[in-house]
């Protein structure tokens, strides 16, 4: 690992242009003003924005809805790598391995792909280079026939002990579940590892993993109640932060919600998350749940990286803002595309 | 004797005024430019960064950038009075 000598400067640096790039991403409004427009101004006023180049280059290849997504997937990836280019020192390697989640999610749609049968340059569209397997690695993985081939060609992958393990039930069961959970339990714990090594900046980056392991959790009880899935659901949840997968799965067996936010609420310190659960305590579609915890979530990484400036949370509230601003964008064409209502698709999107 | 003896010191004592008064001017002036330096790090890659992300703002950024450059002259005028009384 590169470590940084060159005092808080470079630092000063990366964050101050961060921000700058937080401050060009979309306003609220404009997403509200794209809710009562068509799907080709819509197209029109991504292309006239910071996506202008990629929709300037693939627009003679691709139209419409797929325009915007191929579009957007490709400024989201140039933008993830410009960061890690951009990150000095410790920040690259907490950076890198954040990133590591587009990792397992370009892998996953590899597998899901070839297992329904899809053609190459289908997948190819989904996928999101923005980790460490870059364009050449992901061709070469698509490229391969069979299911196992694919694991076998991610060999030197830091994850290719968890796909070479769990693979095999996978490709015969026709399922990638499990293999996602244990993919997502690694990444997380691999976090986890690196920000306790004592490395300089490593105790921000712990508050921020920890926030986030919470955050899923709670999601993750809140849709297996809304699911009314019962069985035992230790396997579902990550370890490492506040609570424990058993205790998360003490909470998933109480009868009311109002139990279940009690034992969250006498458990947890952050102000916003608690404002947060105790809003939920009305009757809301679990939908309306995840909306909710993302945008806290979203606050208190905002609130973190104003009160360490100089730290990795400036640099990380950017990739997770970067990242919901793409989500938005997408689902405002899909919905627009499936012809669905102004409001219906207000409440998909995280403002 | 005695006279030749008090010249030489008063000699000696207006040769260490002096010299006190250049150790003055020289830390002035030293010390005000070291934690000018340190401010302008900052500031420095700071502004940097918002110029590579936004060109627009160069001439704010180096007139941010050179600020605290103003307490270098204070040091300055300082020991251009020590120096100079």
């Amino acid at each position: 690992m590169v470590q940084n000598t060159g005092g808080p400067a470079p630092y000063i640096y990366v964050s101050t242009r961060l921000r700058v790039r937080k401050a060009k991403l979309l306003a609220p409004e404009e997403y509200q003003r794209m809710l009562n427009m068509s799907l080709p101004e819509i197209i029109r006023l991504i292309g006239e924005t910071e996506y202008q180049k990629e929709v300037d280059e693939l627009g003679t290849s691709f139209e419409g809805i797929d325009l915007i997504e191929v579009a957007l997937s490709w400024n989201l990836a140039k933008e993830y790598q410009r960061v890690i280019d951009l990150a000095p020192g410790a920040l690259k390697e907490f950076t890198m391995a954040y990133l590591r989640r587009w990792d397992i999610y370009n892998v996953l749609t590899i597998l899901r792909g070839k297992m329904q049968g899809m053609k190459e340059g289908k997948i190819k569209e989904v996928l999101i280079p923005a980790g460490s397997l870059d364009k050449v690695v992901l061709d070469r993985v698509l490229g391969e026939e069979s299911c196992e081939r694919v694991a076998d060609a991610l060999k030197g992958w830091k994850m290719y002990p968890t796909v070479a393990a769990g693979i095999q039930d996978g490709c015969a069961a026709g399922s990638f579940a499990k293999l996602e959970n244990e993919l997502y339990k690694q990444l997380y714990a691999d976090l986890l590892t690196i920000a306790r090594r004592g490395v300089k900046g490593g105790s921000q980056f712990l508050k921020f993993v920890q926030l986030e392991i919470d955050i899923k959790n709670i999601k993750t009880l809140f849709r297996m109640r809304g699911d009314g899935y019962e069985e035992d659901a230790r396997e579902f949840f990550i370890s490492g932060s506040t609570f424990t997968p058993e205790e998360l799965q003490q909470m998933n067996q109480m009868s009311s919600r109002n139990e279940v936010i009690d034992a969250i609420v006498g458990r947890i310190s952050s102000a916003a998350l608690l404002s947060a659960l105790e809003e939920l305590r009305t009757e809301k579609s679990e939908q309306e749940v995840d909306a909710e915890l993302t945008k806290t979530q979203l606050d208190h990484m905002e609130q973190l990286s104003k009160i360490n400036p100089f730290s990795i949370h400036p640099i990380l509230v950017y990739l997770e803002k970067k990242k919901y601003e793409v989500f938005n964008l997408r689902a405002i064409a899909r919905g627009k595309e499936s012809r669905l209502a102004g409001d219906t698709i207000a409440k998909y999107l995280v403002i | 004797m005695a006279a030749e003896a008090v010249a030489v010191e008063v000699a000696a004592a207006t040769a260490s005024a002096a010299g006190l008064k250049a150790v003055g001017a020289g830390l002035a002036v030293g010390l005000a430019g070291v934690g000018s330096g340190l401010g302008e790090m900052g500031i420095g890659a700071a502004a940097m960064g918002a110029v590579a992300e936004n060109k627009d703002m160069f001439g704010l950024a180096l007139l941010f950038t050179v600020l605290p450059e103003t307490i270098v002259i204070f040091g300055l005028v300082v020991a251009l009075l020590l120096m100079f009384q």
